[in-house]
């Protein structure tokens, strides 16, 4: 963490202010040994450096979902489909008639953006630019927005993981390209697929909850003796690393929805998608930043709309209950809901009954903490093909997520000296759904 | 020591002399490295002298205990096992460093390791491995500019070194990440910035030079397991006022070069050659060498004498890095003027070195590790800690995965198997065999600023693998023998740590065991299990 870098490294106008994180790493360097934070006795520093308490669960509609399907339909043209709009609590704004649930909720919470023009349709490629905000550089690794989202939010000593990605409809396909770039394995999701448990959190029948625990504790005294005199922030990582184990073992009810009333449990439904919202739910109200649950399959080549006709029903009651249950909890003032995917969809509908991949024209939402609920940002043309008003790319997105987390959008990461902003220079938010 | 300290008050007095006169940008006779000195001498000399100038005071040296361990994790990556400890505490002999260091370079093992190192070094991200060819490539000790020539021009017929050809291979579809990487990698020049804009504030990078440096790669493209090379095309790019340009074949130095006169092919002409090496790749042959060949051209003026400063330099800084844990130039893709080093003046001296020395790897690594920079404590104890460019103290590095892996096993084996083995030889392949590696999966490569992850402190808290790799092994199976509690406490910090254990530690150990009498062979896993977690033997410290 060094201060002199203005000579280093290009970027120019936007390396200006001091960042908090070197200041936090300049902190925790004088802290030593101790976990940074609780390590320091001056309340006044303390407070300007208490990271705020936002928090952020992400539904990823893996595969693409169809904008006309959901946010943005095109009734009464060739590219409109069967389904048709409904009118929504927000005069004047229509959406599918599968989403009937959130029809009446658009005005308590959420933000449409209908403009996204992203340009990447390979599933790979329009993964990686959705949970990045940018496309990588040569030989620079981007962190990925649960990364970023960890890294900012995330308490260092965090007794909770800090980043959270469940996605159990494998099919072949992988997780994408999550992962945590130049900010290191610190970062890195905790990648959840088949059991909703975390790996290594149980303790092992042979060794009783006492021994557990001691020996932990007399490895912490014997890596103290260490520590003395060798103070560097990598050495003392190791150290927060093993002060965090008690804190995720005892962290792994959070994962167990049979813990949760049965009234709740009823009301998400049985199934999987459902509750693993509801497990994102638990997850966010114990304090983790960031939570990503994915839904697959919505690749709709061939009989697009019969396979919209199962998911986003079950997407509109998921995300409608999840809202509401965050709502009646005092959470949703703190915690965003981004509703996305890689792309969407054509408007042209193939021989199949499919429609394509399509990232030219396609919408995604953002429900709860930092925007203006019931807007709707940016318009395309009558059948769906381009964006007519309002054309807003990943990184725009980004920086509206980031602003309505109350994260400026050129706050910078550092890459050893170098600063790297959250989104790349020039890119500015939506301000108008902004609350 | 009495030397060392008599060297520093010699230099302190000729700096108090001085220090009203000298400045950093006039140097003076007496800070000049002499050019005859070997290459620990330069190191120290340059190294003590700044801290002269910084009025500062390095760490005093790391114990024998101590370094042998550094050496072993640094030379044939684990930890050494308790007996190449104590037998070096024990040796008489003022050579005793070199010849241990001598003896480590031979080995087998450091062959292997150093391949590690660079195949992660040149190959992240790339999911491919250039292991093969660097064992060998180690193994013969081949120079440095000869393994960038491997690389960038590969042999294609000779099987032998079939994996060096996946440098380039699996770059060649994406030729910025090539340019980028191997302006990074070798000439320790991250051109990346300068591919939208000229850099604002150093001038050593404009458009010009990313765009030079693809001209040497736009020609480049992947042919089945082959990379093929066309004998045309230019890089064409817009400025940022708009222009559109035709990049020169030009090195990063700024020097353009010459090419010989040929005329860009017509399209028809371009689909004729396409479907030639279409056919080629089909039959999975071995693409035609162009006659003209712009790669080539790179690795010719890289290595040129007036231009191979870049190429010397960012070796020189990356095997710093390597060894000493923090660069002389600090990002280590950050070698240019506005960004100059801690020490320039023994950085070019040891560049300078070895080029000298016909790009001999190992001998500039024997002469790191022997300097006395090198062999500092990594304790400090007093408040005022030094800067760590001024290399006062030395840095705990992070384990490697292999480091880790290997090491976890060797200090988990029972310390009686190295006894009574005779001949030195036939010890070092024991020791060899029981440093095999594990499974390293929950381990991350060390970065810049590295921070364990908490996948790795869960894995080692709660899973089976490990409770029945190395806490149940050789070691444990001697010391639950044990009835004497500091025997077993002795036996288990020597195996692990590779030192004697100190009062406190007996006494905190004791206790233990003492609480868990009735469970002895439990307490004796727990034993194990906090030593071998603690942070001590996760760094190199």
């Amino acid at each position: 963490m060094s201060t002199k870098r203005s000579m280093k490294y290009c970027g120019s106008a936007e390396h200006t202010t001091l960042s908090r994180r070197s200041f936090l790493g300049t902190t925790a360097a004088l802290a030593g040994g101790m976990s940074g934070i609780a390590g320091l006795s001056n309340p006044a520093i303390a407070d300007t450096i208490r990271k705020n308490d936002k928090r952020v669960i992400m539904l990823w509609l893996a595969g693409g979902a169809s904008q006309l399907e959901t946010f943005d339909p095109k009734p009464g043209r060739p590219t409109g489909g069967p389904y048709m709009p409904i009118p929504t609590s927000v005069p004047g704004v229509h959406i599918s008639e599968l989403m009937p649930k959130m029809a009446e909720r658009l005005h308590k919470y959420t933000a449409v953006v209908r403009s996204l023009n992203t340009k990447d349709g390979g599933h790979g490629g329009g993964a990686d630019l959705m949970m990045h905000g940018r496309k990588n550089e040569p030989n620079l690794k981007y962190p990925d927005i649960g990364a970023m989202l960890a890294h900012e939010l995330g308490q260092a000593d965090s007794e909770v993981p800090d980043y959270v990605a469940i996605y159990s409809q494998t099919e072949g396909r992988s997780n994408g390209g999550l992962g945590p770039g130049f900010l290191g394995a610190r970062y890195a999701p905790i990648i959840l697929n088949e059991k909703m448990e975390l790996p290594f959190v149980k303790r092992l029948e042979s060794i009783t909850e006492l021994d557990h625990r001691e020996r932990a504790d007399l490895q912490k005294l014997m890596s103290q003796r260490f520590l003395k005199g060798r103070e560097s922030n990598s050495v003392a990582s190791h150290g927060t690393a093993y002060d965090r184990v008690s804190g995720l073992m005892a962290s792994d009810k959070l994962f167990d929805i049979s813990q949760e009333p049965q009234k709740v449990r009823d009301r998400y439904g049985p199934s999987m998608f459902a509750q693993q919202a509801l497990i994102a739910r638990r997850l966010v109200e114990a304090g983790v930043p960031f939570v990503r649950v994915a839904r697959a399959w919505w690749d709709s080549h061939g009989q697009n709309f019969e396979t919209h006709s199962e998911l986003v029903p079950e997407l509109d009651h998921v995300m409608s209950t999840l809202l509401d249950d965050l709502e009646e909890r005092g959470l949703l003032e703190n915690t965003l809901v981004i509703t996305t995917a890689e792309f969407g969809r054509t408007p042209k509908i193939n021989a199949s009954l499919g429609r394509d991949h399509f990232a030219s024209a396609w919408s995604s939402t953002l429900s709860g903490c930092g925007v203006v609920p019931g807007a709707v940002y940016g318009e395309t043309d009558e059948d769906g093909n381009t964006v007519k008003d309002g054309e807003v790319g990943a990184g725009e997105f980004f920086a509206t997520v980031f602003e309505a987390l109350g994260i400026k959008h050129d706050h910078e990461l550092y890459v050893g000296a170098r600063p790297i902003p959250l989104v790349n220079p020039g890119i500015k938010p939506i301000k108008e759904i902004l609350a | 020591m009495r030397r060392a300290i008599f060297g520093y008050f010699v230099t302190a007095i000729v700096f108090a002399i001085f220090s009203f006169v000298s400045t950093r940008a006039s140097l003076l006779a007496e800070d000049v490295i002499p050019s005859n000195s070997s290459i620990q001498d330069a190191i120290d000399f340059s190294i003590d002298g700044e801290l002269n100038r910084a009025k500062r005071k390095p760490a005093e040296q790391a114990d024998d205990a101590n370094l042998v361990r550094r050496l072993n994790l640094d030379l044939v990556g684990r930890v050494p096992a308790p007996i190449e400890t104590t037998q070096y505490i024990e040796t008489d002999d003022a050579s005793k460093r070199e010849k241990l260091i001598d003896q480590l370079m031979s080995s087998p093992e450091f062959v292997d390791y150093m391949a590690d190192r660079f195949d992660v070094m040149l190959m992240t991200d790339t999911n491919a491995s250039l292991r093969d060819y660097l064992k060998t490539a180690f193994q013969e000790n081949r120079p440095w500019d000869q393994v960038f020539r491997d690389l960038l021009v590969p042999d294609q017929k000779d099987e032998k070194q079939k994996s060096a050809r996946e440098f380039v291979r699996r770059r060649a579809k994406d030729p910025d990440k090539l340019t980028v990487d191997v302006s990074s990698l070798f000439f320790g020049i991250n051109v990346s910035c300068a591919k939208c804009h000229d850099h604002p504030e150093v001038t050593d990078w404009s458009q010009d030079y990313f765009y030079g440096m693809k001209s040497f790669f736009n020609r480049t493209f992947e042919s089945g397991e082959y990379i093929a090379e066309r004998e045309y095309g230019l890089v064409k790019y817009t400025t940022t006022a708009g222009e559109e340009r035709d990049a020169k074949l030009m090195f990063l130095t700024g020097k353009v070069l010459d090419e010989p006169e040929y005329k860009e092919p017509s399209n028809d002409e371009q689909k004729k050659l396409d479907e030639k090496f279409k056919k080629i790749a089909e039959k999975k042959e071995v693409p035609p060498t162009p006659k003209y060949s712009r790669r080539s051209r790179l690795i010719e003026i890289a290595l040129q004498k007036d231009q191979n400063q870049f190429f010397a330099r960012a070796i020189v800084n990356r095997l710093w890095y390597q060894f000493y844990g923090h660069g002389l130039v600090m990002p280590l893709d950050q070698m240019h003027s506005e960004n100059p080093a801690s020490h320039p003046e023994l950085l070019d001296w040891l560049a300078r070195d070895l080029v000298a020395h016909k790009y001999d790897l190992q001998r500039l690594v024997r002469g790191m590790v022997l300097s006395k920079t090198y062999s500092r404590s990594s304790r400090w104890d007093s408040d005022d800690r030094p800067s760590t460019s001024l290399f006062a103290i030395a840095i705990p590095r992070a384990l490697t995965p292999l480091q880790y892996s290997r090491s976890l096993r060797l200090a988990t084996t029972d310390p009686k198997s190295f006894e009574g083995i005779a001949s030195s030889e036939e010890l070092q392949k024991k020791i060899a065999s029981s440093a095999s590696s594990g499974n390293s999966k929950y381990f991350q490569q060390p970065t810049i600023d590295f921070q364990v992850a908490v996948q790795e402190s869960l894995y080692f808290s709660n899973s089976d693998e490990v409770r029945s790799s190395y806490l149940n092994g050789g070691l444990f199976n001697r010391i639950k023998e044990m009835k004497d509690s500091k025997q077993i406490i002795e036996t288990a910090i020597w195996s692990i740590f590779t030192r004697s254990p100190t009062e406190d530690e007996i006494d905190i150990l004791t206790k233990y065991l003492v609480a868990r009498e009735d469970r002895h062979e439990e307490a004796c896993q727990q034993l194990i299990w906090a030593l071998l977690t603690s942070t001590e033997f996760r760094f190199n410290y």
